[in-house]
């Protein structure tokens, strides 16, 4: 957008001139013309140059003990490597772990309770420094503390002695069920069998922190980098990063990151608007720019349908999740199985993905489990609703359930406009409910206010809109929170909505957690999903799908279905 | 301090630069009233849409819909749900097209837009009108002591930013309470300090008048005196001042339901269906443009008829155009074109 | 002079009192737990205890309210549990959200109201002022009709449906500009103008309307005076009657009410922040409300109100000093 300068002193001639003007070269949108772009997007990757991300939610937290992310994060995982990291490629490839300071994805014992890593040589902090197999210790033991909180519950969960653990500060003998028999092995003892304890390994608490240069709560401003980048800025609580190249990394130990990019410049708590329409116009510095966490809304998605160029530069991708209807039988009538049914039967799942955004951005959903094969998606459907609801069905259960009349019920939901547990999603509801004789009440709370009611396992409403995501690709970390009742949080968050306690499943979840063999444990994790979905006690409304726009510099995008979002480290800009 | 810039100057501002126009023969007034052809055509623009909002259940029998079904198949869901077909799905079963994502009738939910928007409309004037009178009347024939402290809390009342109290009340408000009546309150409840002042300053002058005065010293009492001489007099500037107060009321409401604090869904109002429809201005116009219409000429037409009004029950004025203003002060004229700057 | 001025602090220091208690009741009242805002959806129920310890908010309310206001006077320490937090007077608290000082989010968020608010005035002033001269001067022509309606319609069209039309002409039916974004003048002062020109013309054209009836009126009424019907029966010429005498007329009432409107602009303008998504203090006020972030809430509507009422005082002794025929009380 270059505008000659004017001098006129007629304004309002003035005015039209520079509007004149600005047609010429500041046409947006749509109508952009970037040939250019898909020309060069064939030319190899190439280092150098600034990659840009344009953010809504701003990296408040910079400590990797702080972090709660899958896989290691996206941005953070450029500055903290970890034990294992995610496999940056496409697709359902990238929902495997794979070894990322260590040489394999960890070593267990005969039942899963003791894993063993052996770092990989020649591995350096920014400042040179050797990162050794105690810099990982600490930095897994600082993670409890309570003043770096934040981090994901499994490892308090896991480790022996993790429920007592104050911290490092507080108890600086650490903790004993993390070895270190010598600078390049680390021994993990867990208080029970997980199979899974390679995908907890990707998470930044799993990133080497040396001692000597934690400051507690400031160590977020100047954390050591052992990834390819280092923290140059870090301004305004996470709002502004600045990383550039960090020296002593070597493409050698890492096959994982490519770090084609100079500098990484991260601005974010800005709208979605505002990203989608710097993106789609990519001018200037926004021409090698991402976003790694705003989708294209609705209205966009229409607007670019009638453009190729711009759609040619719409990153599609699969994130683990499931948006659902809650069910809290303690609440009647939901108590009765009958009236669950009915409501999952009713349910119009078109209604209900045009409420999201539409069917480019959510599939419909009728298992709980993601639709990927890593979380073990084993396709059912108990209640059939079909893609419109199935109305007679419904009214003949609630019939046979005391309801002949007709049924009114109340739907909590969020105020938030997220466009899934948002107020166009419970009117999607409400009004395919209503095609069964089902009235329903909305009842919108404040996302906090909503949150602390759905989280509650003592004041929980007894119908309302909520959603799952993977802390990693697997269907424990998916269904063991919803499902365990011995993961019944009584004062605290609970996100067992039902209160779901039943022996066979609870030992069944136990069994699969001492499997080793991945994709056996998927397996299993999909049969008791497809058990658990009997009993009707939510309804699976859709999964998610990420339509995120980049700009017309940016090349190599790879989005795994362990993130659905394009890899950061992965981008190339030149 | 006032509301928000961006809002109309409110009620409360308008209302210092409201000369007060002495009671005059209604009959004339309606008589001169009825000659002014803008007023007639504004008249006859809202009484077309009260009609039509009252009729909106009627109407939609006619065109075969309703306001909250959904229609599935009219939307295109791959590209984020537009409506298909052009100028937003205009078809014989939808005569002003669907909503984008939802399919739901555009025709029902603007008559039932309508309703919304003129109800809390109206009914916050009515509740400011009530309170204003009862505490400019109050303020006006107290004693001191009420006098001051009356006026000190409509001051008070006057600078506190109304945007900003009515979202955190719409806020703090169950969610059960129905949402179109609490609209009226809080909009009723926060900005009655125009009317109040208008009341106070009337019944401060009418006080000194012969009538009155004959009234008082034949025994009547002062509350009896307010009643009988006092209120009559009162009707023709609080008329005039509600004029002004309707159109701002309902701009009040449409932003409220813009910022997403308005009323609830399903409920349509326009409001509330701008601010759907604002991320929509490239792929929908249409959506955009018929609650911005509607609305836009709602408000221009209420204007119109507060000016003629305004007019009609003061001859002298009617040459002057009326200034929204915002005076918290006592300066002196300040942007107050109707006052004799000289003087 | 200076007595007026100590009077009318002392009233606006009132408002200012009276405003802070009842925002920060209402927020007191409001459902949801900040502490739990604070802390972030899957926080546990310790998690959310200590940082409602931090936070001071176990407190009763007057006692939370008294902190507040010394804040502003004194200033004030917060606890994080491991670091003590040094907030310097006026101190307006940490956001909940982002864990911002208020006055320095306040102070990011300046200059894009600034940005809006100048632009806009420009606006008003040329195109306000201009309109209300012509339709002054072209009295009982056409001219003076289509200006009197333009303007009446002007007055009661709420902002977002003139910003909404003016985005649906010039970005998506002309496509003569993208849809703002803005850009910091630090940044790109080209970008940032071209950003800014929509906004501007939204709230300019706005205010406009406004403007026009008042300039039409106040020179009406100043051609109507004694000394212009002098000058012209001394035979003045028509273009100096109206350019010396009745424009000056015009003149101080305008630069009243651009004071009071600045002021107002300066303190958010909510819905055209909204609408165009500017980072401005209007913007963070709703961001605030709609994320109960009572400290955010509280400085930004501590902050309007003291622009607004400093607008005032600037108003009246412009005014003044604009029509000496005008001496302050």
């Amino acid at each position: 957008m270059r505008q000659p300068s004017v001098h006129s002193r007629r304004l309002a001639a003035a005015a039209v001139s520079l509007v004149l003007a600005a047609g010429a070269a500041a046409c947006s949108g749509p109508q952009d013309n970037d040939a250019k772009a898909s020309a060069t997007d064939k030319g190899k990757p190439q280092k150098g140059g600034k990659l840009t991300v344009l953010n809504s939610e701003p990296q408040t937290d910079f400590d990797p003990a702080r972090l709660y992310t899958s896989g290691g994060g996206n941005v953070p995982s450029l500055v903290f490597r970890t034990l294992t990291t995610r496999n940056r490629a496409n697709g359902a490839a990238g929902t495997k772990v794979v070894p990322d300071l260590a040489t394999d994805t960890g070593r267990p014992n005969a039942d899963a309770t003791e894993w063993t890593y052996t770092l990989k040589e020649g591995l350096e902090y920014e400042d040179g420094t050797p990162i050794t197999s105690a810099d990982i210790k600490y930095g897994v033991e600082r993670s409890f503390a309570a003043e770096l909180s934040g981090g994901a519950p499994y490892l308090r969960d896991w480790l022996v002695g993790g429920a007592d653990y104050q911290g490092p500060y507080k108890d600086p003998k650490g903790l004993a069920s993390i070895e270190t028999p010598d600078d390049r092995t680390i021994v993990f003892k867990l208080r029970k069998p997980e199979g899974d304890f390679p995908f907890l390994a990707t998470a930044t608490q799993f990133a080497p922190v040396p001692k000597a240069k934690d400051d507690g709560a400031k160590y977020e401003e100047h954390p050591v980098s052992s990834g390819p980048y280092k923290v140059v800025k870090n301004e305004d609580d996470g709002r502004h990063l600045l990383l550039e190249r960090n020296p002593n990394w070597s493409e050698k130990t890492d096959d994982q990151r490519h770090a084609y990019p100079d500098t990484i410049e991260v601005q974010s708590g800005l709208d979605s608007a505002v990203i989608n329409q710097r993106l789609s116009t990519s001018s200037g510095p926004d021409a090698a720019a991402v976003t790694t966490d705003t989708n294209l809304g609705p209205a966009e998605l229409a607007q670019i349908g009638s453009d190729k160029a711009l759609a040619a530069r719409v990153g599609t991708g699969h994130f683990g999740y499931t948006n659902y209807l809650a069910f809290n039988p303690k609440v009647k009538p939901f108590d009765d199985p009958k009236v669950r049914q009915a409501i999952s039967y009713a349910i119009n799942r078109t209604s209900v993905i045009n409420a999201a955004g539409g069917s480019a951005l959510a599939e419909p959903a009728t298992t709980f489990l993601p639709d990927q094969k890593a979380f073990g998606y084993t396709p059912y459907d108990h209640f059939p609703a079909g893609p419109t609801g199935d109305p007679a069905k419904a009214k003949e259960l609630l019939k046979e359930a005391g309801h002949a009349d007709g049924l009114t019920i109340s739907l909590t939901h969020s105020t938030a406009q997220n466009r899934e547990t948002s107020p166009e999603v419970a009117t999607a509801v409400q009004e395919s409910l209503k095609q069964a004789g089902i009235t329903v009440k909305l009842v919108g709370l404040e996302p906090n206010a909503f949150n602390e009611a759905r989280w509650s396992a003592t004041k929980s409403p007894g119908f309302y809109l909520s959603r799952w995501g993977a802390d990693w690709p697997s269907g424990g970390p998916f269904l063991a929170p919803i499902f365990d009742g011995r993961q019944i949080v009584k004062d605290g968050s609970n996100f067992n909505h039902a209160l779901f306690d039943d022996p066979a499943v609870n030992k069944e979840i136990d069994e699969i957690n001492k499997l080793t063999d991945l994709a056996a444990a998927a397996e299993r994790w999909g049969a008791l999903d497809k058990k658990i979905g009997e009993q009707a006690l939510d309804v699976p409304l859709f999964h998610p799908v990420y339509k995120r726009l980049y700009g017309k510099d940016v090349k190599n995008v790879v989005i795994s279905d362990w993130t659905g979002v394009l890899d950061v480290s992965q981008v190339a800009v030149k | 301090m006032t509301t928000l810039p961006d809002l109309p100057a409110s009620g409360a501002k308008a209302g210092a630069a409201v000369a007060v126009p002495a009671a005059s023969d209604a009959r004339q007034a309606w008589r001169r009233l009825r000659g002014r052809r803008s007023a007639v055509v504004a008249a006859g623009v809202l009484g077309l849409l009260v009609v039509l909002a009252l009729a909106a259940p009627l109407l939609a029998a006619v065109e075969g819909q309703d306001a909250n079904t959904y229609h599935d198949a009219l939307v295109d869901s791959a590209r984020g749900g537009v409506p298909i077909g052009s100028f937003g799905g205009v078809s014989g079963d939808h005569w002003l097209g669907v909503e984008p994502g939802t399919g739901r009738d555009l025709f029902v939910r603007l008559l039932y837009g309508a309703r919304v928007s003129l109800l809390v409309a109206a009914g916050a004037t009515v509740v400011q009108v009530l309170i204003g009178v009862a505490v400019g009347l109050a303020s006006g024939l107290g004693n001191r002591l009420l006098d001051a402290v009356l006026s000190r809390f409509t001051d008070v009342m006057i600078a506190l930013p109304m945007l900003v109290l009515a979202i955190a009340l719409t806020a703090v408000v169950p969610n059960d309470f129905p949402r179109p009546l609490l609209l009226i309150l809080v909009i009723g409840l926060l900005d009655w300090g125009g009317t109040s002042r208008i009341v106070r300053a009337q019944t401060l002058t009418l006080k000194q008048l012969d009538f009155v005065a004959a009234a008082r010293l034949a025994g009547s009492g002062r509350w009896r005196v307010a009643r009988r001489e006092l209120l009559p007099s009162l009707a023709a500037p609080v008329i005039t001042y509600a004029a002004i107060l309707l159109p701002m009321n309902m701009v009040l409401e449409a932003s409220l339901s813009f910022l997403g604090v308005g009323v609830k869904p399903p409920t349509p109002s326009w409001g509330q269906m701008l601010s759907s429809a604002q991320t929509w201005f490239r792929a929908d116009p249409m959506y955009v443009l018929l609650p911005a219409g509607l609305l836009f000429v709602t408000v221009l037409a209420f204007t119109v008829l507060g000016d003629a009004v305004r007019a009609a029950l003061d001859p002298r004025e009617a040459g002057r155009l009326r200034v929204g203003r915002r005076r918290t002060s006592r300066t002196p004229a300040a942007a107050d074109p109707s006052k004799d700057i000289s003087s | 002079m200076t007595r007026y001025l100590l009077k009318r602090l002392g009233g606006a220091v009132l408002v200012l009192l009276v405003l802070s208690v009842v925002i920060y009741g209402l927020f007191y009242l409001a459902p949801g737990d900040p502490a739990r805002l604070a802390c972030g959806e899957r926080c546990s129920t310790q998690q959310v205890a200590q940082v409602r310890e931090q936070l001071g908010l176990g407190d009763p309310v007057y006692t939370q309210y008294a902190h507040f206001l010394r804040g502003i006077v004194a200033g004030r320490d917060y606890s994080t549990g491991t670091a003590l937090l040094h907030c310097d007077a006026p101190c307006l608290g940490f956001s909940y959200q982002t864990d911002q000082q208020v006055t320095s989010l306040i102070l990011d968020r300046l200059p894009a109201t600034l940005s809006l608010a100048l632009g806009a005035m420009v606006i008003w002033l040329v195109i306000g002022v201009g309109t209300g001269l012509l339709s002054a001067l072209r009295r009982g022509g056409i001219t003076e009709r289509a200006l009197t309606v333009l303007t009446l319609a002007g007055t009661g069209t709420p902002v977002f449906i003139l910003g909404l039309l003016l985005l649906m002409l010039v970005c998506a039916y002309l496509q003569w500009l993208p849809f703002p974004t803005y850009v910091p003048f630090t940044d790109d002062p080209e970008q940032w103008a071209w950003n800014m020109l929509l906004p501007w013309l939204t709230l300019g054209l706005f205010e406009s309307a406004k403007y026009a009836r008042l300039t039409r009126s106040s020179t009406l009424e100043t051609l109507a005076e004694d000394h212009i019907r002098t000058f012209r029966a001394y035979g003045v010429g028509e273009r100096a009657v109206v350019g010396r005498h009745a424009l000056r007329g015009a003149v101080p009432p305008v630069i009243a009410l651009s004071a009071l409107d600045f002021g107002s602009v300066m303190g958010g303008a909510v819905l055209t922040e909204s609408l165009f998504n500017i980072p401005g203090i209007g913007k963070s006020l709703i961001d605030g409300v709609r994320e109960i972030d009572l400290p955010v809430v509280v400085g930004v509507v501590l902050v309007t109100g003291t622009a607004v009422v400093v607008a005032n005082v600037v108003a009246d002794l412009l005014y003044a000093a604009a029509d000496r025929r005008v001496a302050l009380l």
